[in-house]
């Protein structure tokens, strides 16, 4: 009997007990779950689950960083100014300065106001951008920063990963379920590091940054 | 230890109102639950008092950011364009799940441009974006006031800092004022140690006294107070006239007013004195490139200072043979 452990929020599955409350008998083998079964705490697919004390497979290994940094050193676009801007507001409210986060949410306002629409928006852009993070961005600065050190730098980048392997999995979802995963239930992010939670039952903690769950936001729905 | 005010997180706050009561300015008794930061002494009693955790100390000042090198940098902002991008294009779909995309794009790209290098609202780099919006053109409908405004609140900081180096050269004269009167007073207490013959606690005096002055003047050159010797030569001036016309005849007025012989015969001689020293000192700016030896003779009782010997001090009638050379 082998044991599964969600990557994104460390959940485990334990084949011996099973998951008896959700219907799961014990003795349930990895490969016997649906496919569609995803973890109970976080929502991850099962592809993002590995099996525990399993051998280091090959896209586990270091890679080596890509140095072409200087490329990349460029301005920033609107849409990322207006990033900044929030960024620097939320940094302004922490430190309890209503003045100066007011004047950043505004600049903030203007720099996306400013950015133009995205070109033909679809779903599989969304997709493919996010196996090229996976893939290449985050392993890549990974690799940059545990170089140097930075442990700031790697704690975000672990938050990013994990959250962007959540969108993966809802992507993949809705890409094969449509509006029916999203009908009568709740979709939710997490203010401080992005995580989506589809369902009614918040869990306590927040299954990637651990922040109590009333840091949550539900969203509403949008006519487009 | 950086200066500290109290504030207030209103989500975690339970209202036990503990903090009004060990709040010894009033500064937590607000009708809008703001800690006053005017009347905030930075005590810290209501952080301790409050059962909910809901008061924090946060300082004036924050410390430098930690630095992040030049590759980190790229590889973060490479990786924010991508969430922007996805930010962008999620802003674009329908439904719910684009909505939550979007919103989580945003959030995740918050965090990594954070981390490479705009954690701080103070940090030099906020600064530096700043002023480059008002030098690049903007488009129309740009704040620029309000990034105005952003240089100036943040900047303050900056400002607060060289408020505080100045507190320190405040102390840093204090505390030259304090060691110089404490060499003089000891070298006075150890006179009179060595006429009662107690030689072990003059040594003792002595040396203190030298100790002191070591003291003093590293104070004084680290306050920066040390100029050329043309400079120094030109507060010597000040300093000898000012005592000379405006400290010490008043004082001698109030010692004869008073009967004080003594001290009357004090501030004259100090008086008669300095008005002599600051002419040296005006003769000797003038002739500050003259390289012929120079004499001066010191009268050891008044003070008074001349460039020969003289056959008795115009000041005090001391005998010119007293005089020390130097």
């Amino acid at each position: 009997m082998a044991k599964f452990v969600c990557t994104v929020c460390g959940f485990v599955y334990d084949e011996a007990s099973g998951i008896p409350e959700a219907g799961i008998a014990p003795g349930t083998k990895w490969e016997d779950l649906p496919e569609d079964w995803v973890c109970p705490l976080c929502g991850a697919e099962k592809s993002e689950f590995e099996k525990q004390g399993g051998s280091v497979t090959a896209n586990e290994e270091k890679p080596k960083p890509i140095m072409d940094t200087p490329s990349d050193m460029q301005e920033l676009s609107p849409l990322e100014l207006s990033v900044l801007c929030t960024n620097l507001a939320r940094g302004c409210e922490k430190q309890y300065k209503p003045e100066e986060t007011t004047l950043f949410k505004l600049l903030a306002d203007y720099f996306k106001s400013a950015s133009a629409p995205a070109e033909n928006p679809n779903f599989d852009k969304l997709l493919e951008l996010i196996d090229k993070d996976l893939k290449q961005g985050i392993p890549n600065a990974n690799a940059i920063a545990s170089d140097v050190k930075d442990r700031g730098a790697l704690r975000a980048l672990v938050w990013s990963e994990k959250v962007t392997r959540i969108l993966k999995s809802l992507l993949t979802r809705y890409k094969k379920d449509g509006d029916a995963m999203l009908e009568n239930t709740g979709v939710y992010v997490c203010t401080i590091c992005g995580f989506i939670y589809i369902g009614d039952k918040l869990p306590e903690v927040c299954p990637v940054c651990k922040v109590p769950n009333w840091k949550f936001e539900k969203v509403e729905g949008r006519g487009l | 230890m950086a200066k500290k005010y109290a504030v207030r997180n209103i989500r975690l706050c339970t209202k036990d109102c503990l903090c009004l009561y060990v709040c010894p300015t009033g500064a937590t008794d607000t009708e809008n639950s703001i800690i006053d930061v005017e009347k905030c002494i930075g005590c810290g009693d209501c952080a301790d008092a409050c059962p909910s955790r809901a008061i924090s100390m946060v300082p004036f000042d924050y410390p430098p950011q930690q630095q992040k090198t030049d590759e980190v940098i790229g590889a973060l902002r490479a990786l924010l364009r991508s969430k922007s991008q996805q930010e962008s294009i999620a802003a674009g779909l329908p439904g719910k799940l684009a909505a939550a995309i979007e919103k989580s794009n945003h959030i995740m790209a918050e965090d990594i441009i954070r981390e490479a290098g705009y954690m701080l609202p103070q940090s030099d780099n906020v600064q530096v974006f700043l002023r480059s919006l008002l030098d690049n053109n903007q488009t129309e409908g740009f704040p620029r006031e309000a990034v105005e405004r952003l240089i100036e609140l943040l900047s303050k900081n900056m400002e607060d800092d060289k408020m505080s180096e100045n507190n320190t050269l405040k102390n840093l004269m204090t505390a030259f004022t304090g060691e110089a009167e404490a060499n003089r007073k000891y070298t006075a207490y150890a006179k009179k140690a060595e006429k009662e013959g107690k030689l072990n606690v003059a040594k003792l005096f002595r040396a203190a006294a030298d100790a002191e002055t070591l003291h003093a003047l590293k104070h004084f050159e680290v306050a920066g107070k040390i100029g050329s010797t043309a400079d120094n030569l030109m507060d010597g001036i000040k300093g000898e006239t000012y005592e000379y016309k405006e400290m010490y005849p008043p004082f001698v007025k109030q010692a004869e007013a008073e009967g004080n012989k003594a001290a009357v015969m004090s501030f004259t001689f100090a008086m008669k004195a300095e008005e002599v020293h600051s002419k040296l000192y005006k003769d000797a700016l003038e002739n500050l490139d003259n390289t012929e030896e120079v004499f001066y003779y010191l009268c050891p009782v008044c003070g008074n200072i001349e460039k020969f010997r003289p056959d008795k001090c115009s000041i005090c009638n001391v005998a010119g043979d007293k005089f020390i050379e130097y």
